[in-house]
Parts: C-alpha cells; sequence; structure tokens
C-alpha cells in the first residue's frame, strides 16, 4: 500500500542509494530482525508480520505524474503500471499482457513512449510521467483525443489510452511521414478490436495540422 | 416503416457517445473500480492437463505477508448448486457438465486453476500463488484432433442434415475433394477476464465483471449460489473486447465470487495472458472435408461437407460450422455432418463468427479450387449458383443483395484486371495475388425489454441491459431511440450494460441492433403512445379526446391532425407530472418466420508474397457488405475494419499451439501467439448496400459484427493460390507452407 | 515476483562491486528482459542493482571506432546521425528489433545479454536446461519452429533472439567491460557461446562484469552497401525466425570484403564465415550468391518444426545480397 506524502526522500545525490531495507538491516534493526523472525512463521502474530514486511520491503520514490509531485514509499518489485493503477488510481494506463508484449500500458517518461509494465516504479524516481489522464488540459482534450473520438479510432476502448500515448510520441518522435510509417511505428500497440485503419486516420490527421505536443 | 437517420437531428455518422470517456482513460473496467478494502486473488495453475491433484501444500502461501486466504477445493464453502445437484447439473446453453472451479481434485485441462490465494497487495498474492505447491497423478493426455477423430461424438444442437440426392456427386463431371484445417484460435480481448466481487450480505452480492450479457451472468451466479435476483448485481458497462468470449461465467469469476466469500473481502481477480488461452474459452481447431461437382457450366450438382470440432470432456460444444454450406449456394443436393471431438482442454465457446468463420474458410476454398478445375473464373462461378431463395428451407429470403455486393466490390476492386493464371502477375518484384469469397451470416434476433422515459428537462432516458463490447451499440441505440422520439439526439441519455436495467439478450451472434433497437423502437413507440393517451384524456385544450393515432411526433413537438403543437416540456407542464415512462417487451414478429434472414458479402483481397522469403503482405481489400440499413456509418465501418483484421490474424497468423506430450500451451502470449498488428494490415475499402430489410426489425438493420469476417480467410487463401500457385488448406498460411 | 532489495551505484566501480559482494544480485539496465524474467518466475534475483543512470551512455567516433556506452538507449543509437551515416546496418537491426517503447527502454548492453525467448525456458512446468540444468530440453522433440539450426547440442536448441547483435557481429564489433579486476576487450563473435553441456550459460562474460561499451570499427564501403533483412511471421514486433546481416565492400565489380551473419539460428548471433570466404574476391552475381548461401548451410540441422529454416536462410541471403549489389 502507498503512504502518500509520509516519506522524506533519502536520496542524497552522488551517494550509494541503499534501500530501507538494505539500512535496517545495517543498523539496529538486525537485532529486529532476530526477534520478529519466530514470530513471522507464527500464524497468531500475522499484524507483527506485515508490519515488519512492510518497513523492510518499501522504498522512498519521489515522482511526478502529470504534473503532480508524489512522495511515495513502494516496495521495489512494483511495476509503474501496478503503481499507477492500483495504488494511485490512475487506471487509464491499462494492463493488456503485463509481459511487454500489448503496448496498452504505454506511458510518457521524461517525454520518451515506454512501457510501464516492465518499469519498476523505484527506478522513475525523480522521473515526470504523464498518463492518458494527464493528456488533456483541464476539460479541453489534446488534439490526439479528439481526433480518435472523431476517426473512430476505438472501439472497446481498452487499447485506446496505450494507443493515444503512442501516437502522441509516434509524431513528437517524427515518425508520421507517411502512413506506412505511422503503422510501422505504431505497431508496439495492440488493438484486437482492429481500429488500425481509423487510428492511422486520427494519426495522419494530427500530423497534418503539425499538432505536436 | 418510417424513414430512418435522414435528418440533421440524427446524424449517421454520430461520434461514440461514451467516447470521451474512452479517450481520457475515465472508462472503469471490470478490474478498476475503487472499492474500498478490496483485495487481489491470484490463480494457481495446474501444470499438467489430465489427471488428480496428489497433494496440495498451501502453507507456507498462507504464511506470506499479506495472505488473507488460500482457497482450494480442500477447504471452498459450500456451493449450493455444485453440492446438492438439483436432478441434473445440464447447462441449459451447452450440453454436458459446467466446470466447476476448485469443485474437486479432477484436472481436466492444462493450467486449470487449482487454488487462489487472496492477498492485500497485488504484488504479495503474485507472490504467495508461486509458494503454492501441488503434486499430482499424472494421465496422459490427448489434446490432437487429428489423433482422435475416432473418438468424435453428435451433439444434440448438430444433427446431420441433406436435401436432396446424397450420390449427386458421383456423376457430377467436374468435382474436387479436399481436406481442409483451422487450428485453435483465442479471442484475446485486449483486457483479459476479470471480476470484482463484493458480498454485500452473506446472500446478497455485486459484481464488477467483464461480460457481453449481464443477464446471463446474474442468472448463472444466482442458480449457482442459490441467490435472488435482486440479490445479483451484475456491473458491467465497459468491457475491453469479448468476441464471444464473455458470453458465459468463467472460473476467473466464479473463483473470485468463492475467494470473495471465504475471505469476507472484496476481491478482484484479473487473468494473466497466458491464462487466458485454456480458460475462457477458444475457437475449436477443425478438421474438415468438402466435395463439391458441377456440370462444366458451373453449375454446382452436389456438396458434400463433413466436419470435426473439437470440445472438452466434458462438455459439448457445438458451432455452426457447416451452416453456409446449407444455404450460400443454389445446390440441390447438399449434406453436412459434424461430429465433436473431445480433447483434454477446456471448453471452446463462441469465437466471432463462430462456426461460419471455420466452415466458409473451407467451403470458400473449395469453390475457388472448383472454379480452377472448371477453368471459370470463381465470381462468376459463384454468380452461377447464387441462390434466388434459402436452398436449406425454400424460404424467400428477408432481403439479399449479395449479387449488388458481387458486383460493387469487383468494380471497386479491378476484379477484371486480374488474370485468371496463377503466379502470372507482379508488383515491385513481389508477386501479387488477387483472391475472393463470399459471406454470409445468420440474422438473428431475440425479445428485449426496455424502458423509456421522457424527463421535465427535455430529455430522453432509455435503459436496458445491453453490453457494449466495442460494436457501438450505445451510440446505435441513442440514434435509434432519438429518431424514434424525433429529438435531438444530444438530448438522449441511454444507459446500459447493468442488471437491474429492463432485461436484454447477450451481445452476441451479431444481434443486437435487430432484439435491443427494435426494443427501443417499440419502447419509444409505446411511451409516445402513452403520451398521446394522456394528452388526449387532459380536459379542456386543444388534445382533449383526440383518437391516439391523431397525435404524432415530429421536430420535437407533439402534434394533433389540426396543427396544433405542443413541445415535449410544455406537454410535461401541461399534464403536472415530472416524467412519463413507458417500458415494453419487443419480440420477433411472426411475419419473420415465413422468410430467411441473412446477412451477406463479397470479399475482394489482394496480396503481395514475397519470391523468396515468402511473407505474404496484404495489398489491397475491398469488403462489400449487405447488413441491410446502416444505422450509424462509422461505427459500421469500423465493424468491418475490425472483421479484415481478424481475418487477416486468422488467415495467416493466429494458431493456439499445444505441445501435444504434456497437452500444454507453448504459445500463449503475445509474443508467441500473433494477432495483426498495425502494419500487418492495408487499405481498406467498406462498401454497405445500406438497404433497409423490410422483415427483420422496424429499423431495416441486419446483423453487422461478423458477417465481415465469414469468407475473409478463404479470400486471403484464394489470393495467396492466385500469387503462387501454392493451395494451402490448413490454416495460417504462415510463409514456412510457401517456402 | 520474491521482494528483493534496489540499490542504486552512482558510478561503474560501485556498480561492480555492488554485484561482486552479492552472490544473488544482478544489473538492472532497461529492465525490459529482466523484468519479463523475473514475472515469469524464470530468475529471482535478491538484489537489483540498478546501472540505468550511469555515465554510460555517449556515442562518438576516435579514430576508425565508432564507441558506443552501454546504457545507450535502442532508440537512441538507431536514430544517432553518426550510425545512421556509418553504420546504417546496425541501425537497420535496431529498428527490426521489438517495438518503439520497448526501444526507448532497451540499452544496449542488456539486448546483448537477453536471454532466449524459447517457450520451455519461459514455463516454470516444463523441462529446460538452460534454466534448470539437468531437466532436460523440451524443445529438442517438441515445439521447435523458432529454434537453432547451427550450433545446437542436445542439451538445448534455444535461439539468441537479438537482432541488434547480428548487425554486431557482421560488424566485428569488440565488446568492452569492467570487472574488478579492471578493463576487458572480447571481440564479438567470442562474447556470446554455444550451448554445449551447460546451455545456462549464455555468454563468456564473468559473474560481475559490467558491459561499458561496444565498439565497431567503420568501413565506408560497407555503410554504402549494408542492408539487414529480417523475417518474421507477422510485419512488426515479432522475433526473427530468420534474420541476415550483410554488408558488402564493393570496388571494380568485386566483392572485396564481405560481412555475412544471420539471426535467429543458432545460441549465438552466427557469422556466416563459409559463405563470406567464397564471396571475397568474386563479382556480385547472383549465381555466385547462390554459391554462398550453399556454402553457408552446410552445417545446418533441422529438427522437425524449424526444417523449414534450412530453405528460408539461404533464400533470405540471396536476397539481401541480390539487394544490396542491385543485382
Ligand atoms: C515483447 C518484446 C519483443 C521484443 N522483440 C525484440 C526483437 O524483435 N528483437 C530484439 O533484438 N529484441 C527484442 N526484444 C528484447 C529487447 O531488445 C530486450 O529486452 C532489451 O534489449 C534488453 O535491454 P534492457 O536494457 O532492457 O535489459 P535488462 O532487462 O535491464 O537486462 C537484461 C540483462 O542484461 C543484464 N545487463 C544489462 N545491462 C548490462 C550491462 N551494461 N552489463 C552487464 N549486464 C547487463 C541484466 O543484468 C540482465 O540480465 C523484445 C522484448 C520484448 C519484451
Ligand atoms: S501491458 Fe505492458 S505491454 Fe502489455
Ligand atoms: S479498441 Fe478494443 S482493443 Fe483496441
Amino acid at each position: 500500500m502507498t503512504n502518500d506524502n509520509t516519506q522524506d526522500k533519502q536520496e542524497q545525490p552522488g551517494e550509494l542509494l541503499e534501500t530501507r531495507r538494505q539500512f535496517l538491516k545495517q543498523s539496529s534493526a538486525i537485532t529486529a530482525i532476530a526477534l520478529v523472525a519466530p514470530a513471522l512463521v507464527d500464524a497468531a502474530e500475522k499484524k507483527l508480520d506485515e508490519k515488519a514486511a512492510d518497513i523492510f520491503e518499501k522504498v522512498p520514490l519521489s515522482i511526478e505524474i502529470n504534473g503532480k509531485q508524489h512522495q511515495l514509499s513502494v516496495e521495489p518489485r512494483v511495476t509503474l503500471l501496478d503503481l499507477l493503477r492500483e495504488q494511485l488510481h490512475l487506471t487509464g494506463s491499462k494492463k493488456g499482457c503485463d509481459y511487454g508484449q500489448c503496448g496498452a500500458c504505454t506511458v510518457h517518461v521524461n517525454g520518451k513512449r515506454v512501457l510501464s509494465c516492465l518499469s519498476l516504479a523505484v527506478m522513475q524516481d525523480g522521473k515526470k510521467v504523464t498518463t492518458i489522464e494527464g493528456l488533456a488540459t483541464g476539460s479541453t482534450l489534446h488534439p490526439m483525443q479528439l481526433a480518435f473520438i472523431k476517426h473512430d479510432g476505438f472501439q472497446c476502448g481498452y487499447c485506446t489510452p496505450g494507443q493515444i500515448m503512442s501516437a502522441v510520441a509516434c509524431i513528437n518522435e517524427g515518425h508520421a511521414g507517411s502512413d506506412d510509417e505511422i503503422r510501422e511505428h505504431m505497431s508496439g500497440n495492440l488493438c484486437r478490436c482492429g481500429a488500425y485503419h481509423n487510428i492511422v486516420a486520427a494519426i495522419r490527421e494530427v500530423n497534418a495540422k503539425g499538432g505536436k505536443s | 416503416m418510417g424513414k430512418f437517420f435522414e435528418r440533421p437531428l440524427v446524424p449517421d455518422d454520430l461520434d461514440r457517445v461514451e467516447g470521451k470517456e474512452k479517450v481520457t482513460g475515465t472508462a472503469s473496467y471490470a478490474a478498476e473500480y475503487d472499492v474500498p478494502g478490496v483485495h487481489y486473488g491470484v490463480l494457481v495453475n495446474s501444470s499438467i492437463a489430465k489427471g488428480k491433484i496428489s497433494t496440495l501444500n498451501t502453507r507456507e502461501a498462507e504464511r506470506s505477508p499479506g495472505v488473507v486466504a488460500v482457497v482450494t477445493h480442500l477447504n471452498r464453502p459450500k456451493i449450493p448448486f455444485w453440492d446438492n445437484p438439483p436432478e441434473q447439473q445440464d447447462n441449459k446453453r451447452v450440453e454436458g457438465q459446467e466446470f466447476r472451479v476448485f469443485f474437486d481434485d479432477t484436472i481436466y485441462f492444462d493450467r486449470q486453476p487449482i487454488a487462489l490465494v487472496i492477498a492485500d497487495t497485488f504484488e504479495r498474492a503474485t507472490y504467495a500463488a508461486s509458494l503454492v505447491k501441488a503434486t499430482y497423478k499424472k494421465e496422459s493426455p490427448s489434446t490432437n484432433i487429428k489423433n482422435n477423430l475416432d473418438k468424435a461424438l453428435t451433439a444434440k444442437q448438430a444433427q446431420d442434415y441433406s436435401r436432396g440426392d446424397k450420390d449427386a456427386l458421383k456423376s457430377a463431371p467436374v468435382k474436387i475433394e479436399a481436406q481442409y484445417t483451422t487450428p485453435f484460435q483465442v479471442h484475446n480481448p485486449m483486457e483479459t477476464h476479470a471480476a470484482t466481487v463484493v458480498w454485500d450480505a452473506p446472500d446478497k452480492v455485486t459484481v464488477y465483471n467483464k461480460t457481453q450479457a449481464t443477464k446471463i451472468a446474474q442468472q448463472d451466479i444466482m442458480r449457482t449460489f442459490g441467490l435472488k435476483a435482486e440479490n445479483v448485481i451484475v456491473h458491467s458497462p465497459y468491457v475491453g473486447g469479448a468476441f464471444g468470449s464473455s458470453s458465459r461465467v468463467w472460473p476467473e469469476e466464479m473463483a473470485a465470487l468463492i475467494g470473495a466469500k471465504k475471505s469476507g473481502k472484496p476481491v478482484k481477480v484479473m487473468l494473466r495472458r497466458d491464462e487466458a488461452f485454456n480458460m475462457v474459452g477458444y475457437r475449436p481447431t477443425s478438421v474438415q472435408r468438402i466435395s463439391i461437382g458441377a456440370q462444366s457450366d458451373g453449375t454446382m450438382t452436389g456438396i458434400n461437407h463433413e466436419a470435426f470440432g473439437s470440445t472438452s470432456q466434458y462438455e459439448k460444444f457445438a458451432e455452426r460450422i457447416v451452416d453456409p454450406t446449407k444455404a450460400l449456394y443454389n445446390c440441390a443436393n447438399v449434406s453436412t455432418s459434424y461430429r465433436l471431438v473431445p480433447l483434454d482442454m477446456s471448453t471452446p465457446c463462441w469465437t466471432r463468427g463462430p462456426g461460419e468463420t471455420s466452415g466458409s474458410f473451407a467451403l470458400e476454398s473449395a469453390v475457388d479450387e472448383l472454379s480452377y478445375a472448371l477453368k471459370m473464373d470463381p465470381l462468376e462461378l459463384r454468380l452461377k449458383n447464387f441462390a434466388e431463395k434459402d436452398p436449406d428451407n425454400g424460404k424467400p429470403w428477408s432481403s439479399n443483395y449479395l449479387k449488388e455486393c458481387y458486383e460493387s466490390g469487383a468494380k471497386k476492386f479491378g476484379w477484371k484486371n486480374r488474370n485468371p493464371q496463377p503466379k502470372s502477375m507482379q508488383k515491385d518484384g513481389w508477386l501479387l495475388g488477387m483472391g475472393m469469397a463470399a459471406g454470409i451470416y445468420h440474422a438473428g434476433r431475440s425479445p428485449a425489454t426496455v424502458s423509456a422515459t421522457l424527463r421535465s428537462n427535455g430529455t430522453l432516458l432509455v435503459q436496458t441491459s445491453v453490453a457494449d463490447t466495442g460494436p457501438g451499440s450505445a451510440t446505435i441505440m441513442t440514434q435509434i431511440a432519438a429518431e424514434a422520439m424525433s429529438i435531438d439526439v444530444r438530448k438522449v441519455e441511454f444507459q446500459w450494460g447493468h442488471s437491474t436495467l429492463p432485461p436484454a439478450p447477450g451481445q452476441f451472434g451479431s444481434q443486437t441492433t435487430a432484439s435491443t433497437g427494435s426494443g427501443v423502437y417499440d419502447a419509444v413507440k409505446a411511451l409516445q403512445k402513452k403520451i398521446a393517451g394522456m394528452l388526449s384524456g387532459k380536459q379542456g385544450w386543444a388534445f382533449s379526446g383526440l383518437p391516439v393515432e391523431d397525435i404524432s411526433f415530429a421536430d420535437e413537438m407533439i402534434v394533433d391532425k389540426n396543427g396544433d403543437k405542443v413541445s415535449y416540456d410544455d406537454a410535461l407542464k401541461e399534464l403536472s407530472v415530472k416524467e412519463i415512462k413507458a417500458e415494453f417487451e419487443s419480440k420477433p414478429t411472426e411475419e419473420r418466420e415465413q422468410y430467411s434472414g441473412y446477412s451477406f458479402a463479397a470479399h475482394f483481397v489482394e496480396v503481395l508474397v514475397h519470391p523468396e522469403t515468402k511473407m505474404v503482405k496484404m495489398n489491397r481489400v475491398v469488403c462489400a457488405v449487405d447488413a441491410g440499413r446502416v444505422i450509424n456509418k462509422k461505427t459500421a465501418a469500423s465493424q468491418v475494419y475490425g472483421s479484415m483484421v481478424w481475418g487477416t490474424g486468422i488467415a495467416l497468423m493466429e494458431e493456439g499451439i499445444l505441445d501435444h506430450r504434456y497437452g500444454r500451451y507453448v504459445n500463449n502470449d503475445f509474443a508467441n501467439y500473433h494477432i495483426p498488428v498495425n502494419a500487418d494490415i492495408c487499405h481498406v475499402d467498406v462498401l454497405f448496400t445500406d438497404k433497409p430489410d423490410p422483415i427483420l426489425d422496424p429499423m431495416g438493420a441486419k446483423g453487422l459484427g461478423e458477417i465481415g469476417l465469414v469468407g475473409f480467410a478463404a479470400a486471403v487463401a484464394n489470393a495467396v493460390y492466385h500469387a503462387t500457385g501454392k493451395r494451402v488448406r490448413d490454416l495460417p498460411i504462415t510463409l514456412d507452407k510457401l517456402l | 515476483m520474491i521482494a528483493f532489495d534496489y540499490v542504486r551505484p552512482n558510478s561503474a566501480k560501485a556498480a561492480v562491486d555492488a554485484i561482486t559482494k552479492d552472490a544473488s544480485a544482478q544489473f538492472i539496465a532497461g529492465g525490459s528482459n529482466l523484468v519479463d524474467l523475473m514475472k515469469h518466475g524464470v530468475v529471482a534475483p535478491q538484489k537489483l542493482v540498478d546501472i540505468s543512470r550511469l555515465p554510460l551512455n555517449s556515442i562518438e567516433q576516435s579514430g576508425n571506432n565508432i564507441r558506443i556506452g552501454a546504457l545507450c538507449l535502442n532508440s537512441e543509437v538507431a536514430e544517432h546521425a553518426l550510425i545512421k551515416e556509418k553504420l546504417p546496418l546496425l541501425a537497420q537491426a535496431l529498428n527490426a528489433g521489438a517495438s518503439p517503447q520497448i526501444r526507448n527502454m532497451a540499452t544496449v548492453g542488456g539486448n546483448m545479454l537477453q536471454r532466449t525467448r524459447c517457450t520451455y525456458f519461459y514455463d516454470l512446468a516444463m523441462p529446460c536446461n538452460k534454466r534448470q540444468p539437468g531437466s532436460g530440453c523440451g524443445a529438442l522433440k517438441g515445439y521447435n519452429r523458432m529454434h537453432a539450426i547451427f550450433g545446437a547440442s542436445n542439451s538445448c536448441i534455444a535461439v539468441h533472439p537479438s537482432d541488434m547483435c547480428v548487425a554486431l557481429a557482421a560488424l566485428d564489433a569488440t565488446v568492452i567491460v569492467a570487472g574488478s579486476k579492471g578493463e576487458r576487450k572480447i571481440s564479438f563473435v567470442d562474447f556470446h557461446r554455444l550451448p554445449g553441456d551447460t546451455p545456462e550459460k549464455d555468454t563468456h562474460l564473468q559473474k560481475g562484469e559490467l558491459i561499458t561499451a561496444v565498439e565497431i570499427p567503420v568501413n565506408d564501403g560497407f555503410a554504402k552497401h549494408s542492408l539487414y533483412t529480417k523475417v518474421r511471421d507477422r510485419a512488426s514486433y515479432a522475433f526473427a525466425l530468420v534474420s541476415v546481416a550483410a554488408a558488402l565492400d564493393l570496388q571494380n565489380n568485386t566483392i572485396q570484403h564481405v560481412r555475412l551473419a544471420a539471426g535467429g539460428v543458432a545460441h549465438k548471433p552466427w557469422r556466416l564465415m563459409a559463405a563470406e570466404k567464397y564471396l571475397k574476391g568474386k563479382s556480385p552475381t547472383e549465381s555466385n550468391f547462390k554459391a554462398a548461401a550453399e556454402a553457408a548451410m552446410s552445417a545446418a540441422k533441422g529438427y522437425g518444426y524449424n526444417d523449414f529454416k534450412l530453405t528460408l536462410l539461404p533464400n533470405t541471403i540471396i536476397h539481401t545480397l541480390k539487394t544490396i549489389a542491385g543485382v
């Protein structure tokens, strides 16, 4: 679970960053582990077990998401996608495979499109993340969102946030020069409903209007 | 029948009504509801395909941090319908014993769920699931249909069929005979199956799930747990693709229900992609033998179509694999048979264009083969055998513009430029092939209940439990309501995807527009009648005492014969009511029974085949479709584009592969089970005849969700043959088969 | 996934130290392969050493070599002006791999060390000597459509899935690694290894060694005449069935130098030395290319489902060479 704003950022630039778990192991917590360990196997002590696990497993994370700074504390094994969806309730980024094979989880990190399902959240420390929820400006939709609606660039809508994040990047990268180029550079986003034809139309139009963002 | 959608009130290219939610990421799918205290359920799957669980050790998992429960067949709660079966367990929809998750120690299929681990975070549940240890008594599984044809069975819904003379084939001067196979194909909607379950009380449950039919899900859950209808709430407005795979309640949903009951926590279960290949339905593999005989002028004199399709060991799932063969061509002598081959796998289920898709691959490939045997143009051959009425039952078509599809499609495509000789055409150093095929798909309609409410703010609320898994039904229903009511489409609010709303049939079989659309139409008409009655019943004004037939609705006004008018909101004010509501159950008419209703299509495909590597590229496609009246141009075209993408996948790359030694999937992910990417797709022209069907429903619409797929794979295969001279009869046409 | 520790050292030396002192620690760069394998439970490091921010991400030319930092992203390398001009073969191979999103995550070092995509390797319920030595090879008599036709052993017939590495093998790259005992250089063709009896080892890298860069000699003739052909089951975002990286240094209608390597056919990027030898000094004709392709195939062996590669590879070699030479 997330403890928003509860952890101070621990990173000291230029120093070896050790996790909290590591830190505790090396300090007085070593005795704590020794004391708690037998309790961990005792189901009756579940409560304590969880607490211990919580402390040992989490590391601080400072991350900007859609313009908002978050001070979090997360387990290193949490992916950026699960952090967004399960802890921050930003469910716009979708899980279609969880193995980097579909593109539904595409977000921008420091302006580049990446797969959030294969990104560990802790590795994004200090970075800027933009998700589909952060693409519109207030109630004004991004030109790509409008073009997807106009050209019917989706059906079920599940791949759509990933497609749109990818489409915006595709234009920003300068890879929307022709339909073939768009198709190739949008091939990292599967759409099982088969909206490809209309997705290309939407990108073509936004690109033609100089729709960089 | 009124003229539909010709006025500015209801544009026929209306944007999707839920578009904004989908492009902003605010549409919530089954695993995305912010349910307080929700816990995560992760399944543990069997590592064998057949046998029994000998030991199941959950101790370590239970002690793992955050775990609140581990549910298995050893500790699951009692489930009334499973434990005290009322006489027989036969499911209404599929013959046999439905699969019961965590029921006992028997393993029927690879990756069958054997435990559900529930913890407070997804990561903890996932890790703990890896700690569950099972040992098995293994048996050797059978998963290869070809080795088991001798074990084939007949299903109730799949009786042998024959018309005319079975032996007519034998004496045909020109005859072809061939065997075709289609592999397992998996729906793979982008959203995997998921359910979030909250037991509000021991006998009351709310389920956020992924279903094409909230009512079916509700009934299945009621039945299984012995609950009252009002105590089972199924919520499924957004479905991340389904294509038939969400037409029944599957193990992940049952596991979430059982797990939530056991743990006392709200539980959500979302399948991993690898779990979704052999648990939540798929298209069965088939082996088909077709022979067609013809006179030398091309007149077909006999067709025989024998099909084998796979099913599970516990249910007989039958689809409509031989149906196109019965109805597409005017042939007097036709016999078909369809047998089921039980394999040690989970039960297949409806998959986009169920049956027809696999069956038409064989039929339409065979017709192409016949055209070469006859040295006749394949389009001409099809025209020659065009059926003026349904040859299956002799009934007239409710409407049939297939000939127009052939003609307009051929023209747009430039079919006449095709050199009939295989391997004769080239483009940019690639071999070029042109192929075509026809499609036919049953136009269904079921009863649907819809309510319509005129509200004092001048808006119309329309409600029904129908799902919208992507075809755009919510948008189309909104249009139909607006048109029927004569109200600006922006003033219509349509609510769907919830079991508490009036019952609509499931969204499958391309029948949503015809069924629920008719429901919307009829409910609005009932509402108008009710309003007219109330206006006429009110004393002392223009409408008093008028027969209701003389009161009509036009341009957002209520008008009488004399030209007196009142606006909708003023009418409500006059009547001193806040709203007027009507509910109507709409049913197919009896007239319908006298006709045969189908959608039709003609597909024209151009492929390029690399001369050395044999990579196949789709180059150009024209689909001409007779689906009756097109209600929304955009969403209709999207359905055909989507079918074309599916057809490309089925023709060129999709194949579920098991290692038969283990009965276990070896390509159950998106890196190994290929579905088309954007770069696989070429330009498509979609041509609609857009002529209303006068019989089937008040809108004149026929089904559109599947027709674009039926016959498509054959058109690709025929084009590949034309390019290379190689006839590939075993899908998919991967390049190794062309080398 | 098991819970693990996470550290982010700020120098290459600290990174090497962090790994050397902890047997179960592993580097993580882009994570696009490692996180996937950890999710599948194929590997379970107890500590991840995040090297993604180490300053090993420059691309520069010194003398006749181009040096690419190990942490350069695949997309950065593919789009870099110097690479596009001097090493177009490498740019093409990179762009043929994975998807734009993955190329924005994948690093040069990580790409070299990505593991095989053999499904028996990925599925813990299946036998696999690479994942679990001694458990057997599921693919040998199983579904082996993607598998090796060269250099396989009875313990393993997996292939190395990288596209980039096929180009690097063809271009005679050198890998630079830093270990606790200092820096060493490994020629690219010797970097990956054949499975033999120890398929669990993919490379000759020692435990604790960090890849810091690759160096590639520049040959302007090759830059003018090179091509990467990738044959796959769909048009994009799929691993190679086979791929061919080829470069010709053509002068006066004679092949002065030639480089040929194939992907998707062996446990390592496969240099086609016999074909190179055959072509050197000959003229670029279709019949010479055919003979070279035949020479390339002499040691090839199919295992059933992958027999088609015995035809596909020579066809792809011929096609690639013909296209480069314009014949
Ligand atoms: C769906 C999918 C499709 C793909 N398709 C292709 C394809 O078509 N062609 C292709 O070539 N690749 C493909 N890839 C693989 C992709 O290229 C690799 O995942 C990527 O290159 C790995 O780089 P990384 O930096 O993310 O490595 P990581 O995942 O971070 O690391 C991989 C391994 O390398 C080690 N490592 C990383 N950097 C160093 C270093 N500097 N020194 C020592 N050890 C190091 C790590 O410890 C780990 O063992 C695909 C991947 C996916 C998920
Ligand atoms: S969920 Fe990340 S690529 Fe599929
Ligand atoms: S819109 Fe349904 S998967 Fe793309």
